[in-house]
């Protein structure tokens, strides 16, 4: 039973996408400053340019985990209890965790970026202050996390019978009695949900782990941390994060493309079997980052590492985005703005996913690893994929309600200036890593300056296309309609 | 044309495919609508196919992949070579500056302080062969230098504001 008029749910998702979107803006530029120091447009001191650099990395996660969660959370909601106070008291700890971050780059000159490597942080130029509140601030993040998928774990699991009805194990394995007793498998979102708060939780747990021995040897700098344990668990926590986020907006395709193709996502076999891989594959595949540490990993792990990094692309492929292009395939789908966004957004999970299969394959991260090859990949996956899911969403949400709707020209001004602009800015990254151009150097060696700086045009031009789309979007907002339907909380109605 | 130019191509084919499948899906919004039971049955036809094909596709890349892992087993990381110990610190590399041509070399690459990535790029700017510079571990890196010339080691692991000046010279053979 989908509930249909809930204005508290609605705010919660308001304020996470909200301030998610701001951070996401402000990080854009910062990114854009950055690609400008590159292309030797701009002069920023070294120190200032790997301040930008932290901003920059752990604002975009922040900011797309912020839009996933407020989205998923409302997307659940819909169907099961969850309790808004709880949700807003997550997003607190989250933004008081972001404030410690800017504190300790923009007073403190921390500068050991967001995914650092023990012990970096404590033998760099910044005051140790400034690494205390640092991690101070990112252990709030994870806090927040952890406390919205607690949350939204334990209320799939009450309202699905347990972890065996909330993974649909016997909707899988004894579908006859299953069908026999009345009873239907979870929705499509409530598998990214579970598969958040399980991997969520798990990984979490390792971070807070990891943080309270980096806050120890902060303390007491007598305490000595194992530089090869430190790097396991911050990539396993890194890499599950940033996987999940484009794993829980796969929600808003299950229920954002369905709307706009008039069809209906329905929970199979095969898609329940692709999320269970995906649960374990989220875990394993951070092997991949450490492929480099040729003789201190163990071996086996390596070859693991590059098993479990292929095998995550078979439910990706042939279940969620097969699945989305059947949607589409010979639909009534009405090419909005919304949708347009929504559907080039797996355009770049699938690429991000080329170019990420590509890196983690040993013989290629020989001369792939730690060069530009490595954002490029992530940067289509999080801009091209992530971004393009949420601002499709926001974009649905607005058109499903506003007696506005956008011209042809308007559509296609946006799309040509946000695609080919980001095509350009994207093609900068892959080109720079296929000539060795290293990532994360504020001065690059040749022909790095160049490449950097067709980059910037491609980013100047994108962000163009979305200052275009944030005053449409702010038109359409203006029309809004009383009598509009509440979308989506009645797809079913608007489907039928 | 070089081992990542290749791969670039490889994948913008592959980056193009997947846009080209992507805009046809979409244009067939054009057709007369299908209705969505009939789609099914077609869609899951060709789904098990796709499935198949890679699930195969990345099991034979993963074994086609394995002769190429650079990690070195026991008895080979104790083989006859030049052991060429590299210590790595912010921001500098201690490390000879010439190396013999055509001569098996395992590079014992430590640091002294953070994490560090030991780079070797040859004179045209390819990066032919890395690994990590960790404190209290060693990794042994395996390489042989079939041509003479100019080498530049650069620091792949970000490890402070100097970092993009980490880099230092070498030279190979009768250079």
């Amino acid at each position: 039973m989908i509930s249909t008029n809930d204005s508290a749910g609605r705010n919660v998702m308001k304020l996470y996408l909200a301030f998610g979107l701001i951070i996401a803006a402000v990080m854009m530029l910062v990114g854009l400053t950055m690609r400008m120091a590159q292309a030797q447009w701009l002069s920023i001191p070294p120190d200032v340019f790997y301040e930008l650099l932290t901003l920059h990395g752990a604002g975009m996660i922040i900011a797309l985990v912020v839009c996933a969660m407020g989205g998923l959370w409302f997307l659940m909601r819909r169907r099961i209890s969850l309790s808004a106070p709880l949700a807003v008291a997550a997003w607190a700890l989250l933004m008081l965790g972001v404030a410690g971050v800017v504190i300790s780059v923009v007073f403190g000159h921390y500068a050991g970026l967001y995914t650092f490597l023990y012990p970096l942080p404590f033998i760099g130029s910044w005051p140790g202050w400034a690494t205390g509140v640092f991690l101070i601030g990112m252990m709030l993040i994870n806090i927040g996390w952890m406390i919205w998928c607690f949350q939204i774990l334990g209320a799939v699991l009450r309202a699905y019978g347990g972890l065996r009805g909330a993974l649909g194990w016997n909707f899988v394995w004894c579908p006859k009695a299953f069908a026999a007793a009345g009873h239907e498998p979870p929705p499509p979102e409530a598998f990214p949900a579970v598969v958040a708060g399980l991997d969520g939780l798990i990984t979490g747990m390792v971070a807070m782990l990891l943080g309270v021995a980096l806050l120890v040897r902060w303390i007491d700098p007598r305490v000595l941390i194992d530089p090869l344990w430190a790097k396991n668990l911050t990539y396993l926590y890194m890499h599950a994060l940033a996987n999940l986020i484009i794993y829980m907006l796969a929600a808003f395709i299950y229920v954002g493309l369905s709307y706009v193709t008039k069809r209906e996502y329905h929970t199979s076999k095969v898609f329940v079997i692709a999320w269970w891989s995906s649960l374990v594959f989220i875990l394993t595949n951070y092997f991949h980052h450490l492929y480099m540490d040729v003789s201190s990993q163990p071996q086996i792990l390596q070859y693991f590492g590059e098993l479990s990094s292929y095998l995550t692309a078979i439910p990706v492929t042939a279940v969620t985005v097969f699945g989305a292009l059947m949607l589409v395939w010979r639909s009534r789908t009405r090419w909005t703005l919304g949708a347009v966004f929504m559907y080039s957004g797996l355009i770049g999970w699938v690429v991000g996913g080329i170019g990420a299969e590509i890196d983690a394959s040993v013989p290629f991260n020989l001369h792939l690893h730690n060069t530009l090859w490595v954002p490029a990949h992530f940067h289509t996956y999080l801009l091209g994929g992530c971004l393009l899911f949420v601002m499709g969403w926001v974009f649905l949400l607005l058109e499903s309600r506003s007696e506005h709707s956008t011209s042809k020209l308007m559509r296609s001004l946006i799309f040509t200036l946000s695609f080919g602009g980001m095509v350009v800015f994207l093609l900068g990254f892959y080109f720079g890593g296929a000539t060795g151009v290293p990532r994360r150097y504020d001065t690059q060696p040749l022909p790095g300056p160049l490449i950097a700086q067709f980059a910037t045009i491609g980013v100047i031009i994108m962000l163009l296309g979305f200052t275009l789309a944030f005053f449409e979007g702010l038109r359409l907002r203006s029309g809004f309609s009383a009598d509009r339907m509440l979308w989506p909380q009645n797809l079913r109605d608007d489907i039928s | 044309m070089g081992a990542t130019s290749k791969l670039l191509l490889i994948f913008l084919l592959l980056a193009g495919g997947v846009g080209s499948v992507f805009v046809v899906v979409a244009l067939s919004t054009r057709q007369p609508i299908e209705d969505q039971t009939e789609m099914h049955r077609r869609g899951y036809a060709v789904r098990s196919k796709w499935f198949l094909f890679v699930t195969l596709f990345l099991l034979a890349a993963f074994v086609a992949t394995l002769p190429f892992f650079p990690y070195l087993s026991r008895v080979t990381a104790q083989g006859p070579a030049l052991r060429v110990p590299v210590i790595a610190q912010q921001f500098t590399f201690i490390m000879p500056s010439h190396l013999p041509l055509k001569q098996r070399i395992i590079f014992e690459v430590t640091s002294r302080d953070v994490n560090h990535n030991f780079g070797i790029y040859n004179s045209k700017g390819e990066l032919i062969a890395q690994t990590q510079a960790m404190p209290d571990y060693v990794n042994n890196l395996e390489v042989t230098f079939q041509k003479s010339g100019r080498y530049t080691v650069r620091c792949l692991e970000y490890c402070g504001v100097g970092h993009a000046l980490m880099e230092k010279e070498f030279t190979v053979g009768g250079y």
